[in-house]
């Protein structure tokens, strides 16, 4: 497998009876969709851990990273034992040290503590991806990639900018958008910081850009408000 | 027991139908149980599932809820599978694998529905 090749996996707890474990399968959707949509793959834990040999290989061929909701360490613990060793384990109830009252299991039951949890969780594993690359000497942002896929994680279509006359495909920038709206963003000039930090976070923006990507952005998600 | 497939929506179909049903209709006669658990082997979650009259909802064909259930010594009373409940919705929109739209909720209802007719609580 070239570098150009590497993908990561990452192998979410299925946690049916806590709400860690469905922050832990949404932010490792989150990564696969949104954040590192072209290096990142996954697959069913329990059809992992108890899948014949096809299935069993997924961590022999991918660097792989566990997100485990709490310290039973479903994920890492199979994983370790049916294909060795894994690059990275995350757990949920750590990241959040702890603080998930208010989560909710079902997705009715839905917060914005429940979001910023997935939003904080998918953060450390799209880091613990950016590591792993980065020692592999793949590449660590495919932000914009909209061409690589797997059956497990069709990227999220990204939105073109204009920045500086130059056109910039950002991968789901529309729900990063539709979030900071959530949040209460103003789309007004005000605006520019935090959208400049939070796209930072998904899409590589050199410091010579910066002025023009905040002009971009902010005209952008004005015209996304409809404003 | 839902299977929690996270590639497919039908994963999401199945774990929403697990709490529907444990969380809604009939908290006091059924609950859920972390699948991967059971499937590490853990002593508790086996026994659990050995003392219990279990209910699988699975999402794709591989039926990995119900299967790991038997493995473990447990009794699968009813197997449900979600792409069944599909063949009533032809051309549904049911969402993604992180969230579901109207027809997903609809057919989260339906299989609630199918385990717990009889039961007291409603579905949202």
């Amino acid at each position: 497998m070239s570098d150009s090749e590497l993908k990561v996996g990452v192998i979410s707890c299925s946690g049916e009876e806590i709400p860690e474990g469905t922050i832990s399968r949404l932010a490792t959707r989150r990564v696969l969709e949104l954040l590192r949509p072209g290096s990142t793959v996954t697959i069913c834990l329990p059809l992992f851990l108890a899948g014949d040999g096809a299935e069993r290989d997924f961590a022999t061929k991918h660097p792989t990273i566990t997100v485990d909701g709490c310290d039973k360490l479903c994920a890492k613990k199979g994983t370790e034992e049916h294909s060795g060793p894994v690059s990275a384990a995350l757990v949920v109830s750590e990241i959040l040290n702890g603080d998930c009252s208010g989560c909710a299991r079902s997705a009715r039951d839905r917060t914005e503590k429940d979001k910023e949890a997935v939003w904080l969780v998918s953060e450390e594993i799209a880091k613990a991806v950016d590591a792993i690359l980065a020692e592999s000497g793949g590449c660590v942002s495919e932000a914009g990639d909209d061409g690589a896929a797997c059956a497990c994680s069709k990227p999220i279509p990204g939105m073109e900018l204009q920045v500086d006359g130059r056109s910039v495909t950002i991968a789901g920038l529309a729900l990063i958008f539709d979030h900071l709206a959530e949040s209460g963003l103003a789309a007004d000039e005000s605006s520019g910081d935090k959208l400049l930090d939070t796209v930072r976070i998904y899409h590589p923006i050199d410091p010579k850009e910066e002025h023009d990507y905040r002009a971009a952005l902010i005209s952008a998600y004005k015209t996304h408000r409809r404003i | 027991m839902p299977c929690s497939g996270i590639g497919k929506v039908h994963g999401l179909i199945a774990r929403e139908a697990a709490y529907a049903v444990t969380d809604e209709l009939a908290p006091a006669g059924f609950e859920t149980l972390c699948l991967a658990l059971l499937v590490s082997g853990d002593e508790e979650a086996r026994a659990r599932v050995r003392e219990a009259e279990c209910i699988a909802i699975d999402g794709c064909p591989k039926l990995c809820a119900a299967k790991n259930v038997e493995m473990a010594g447990g009794k699968v009373v009813k197997s449900i599978r979600v792409v069944d409940a599909f063949k009533d919705h032809r051309g549904a929109e049911p969402g993604t694998p992180t969230k579901l739209a109207d027809d997903g909720w609809t057919i989260v209802r339906e299989i609630a529905g199918g385990i717990c007719g009889g039961c007291e609580g409603e579905v949202r």
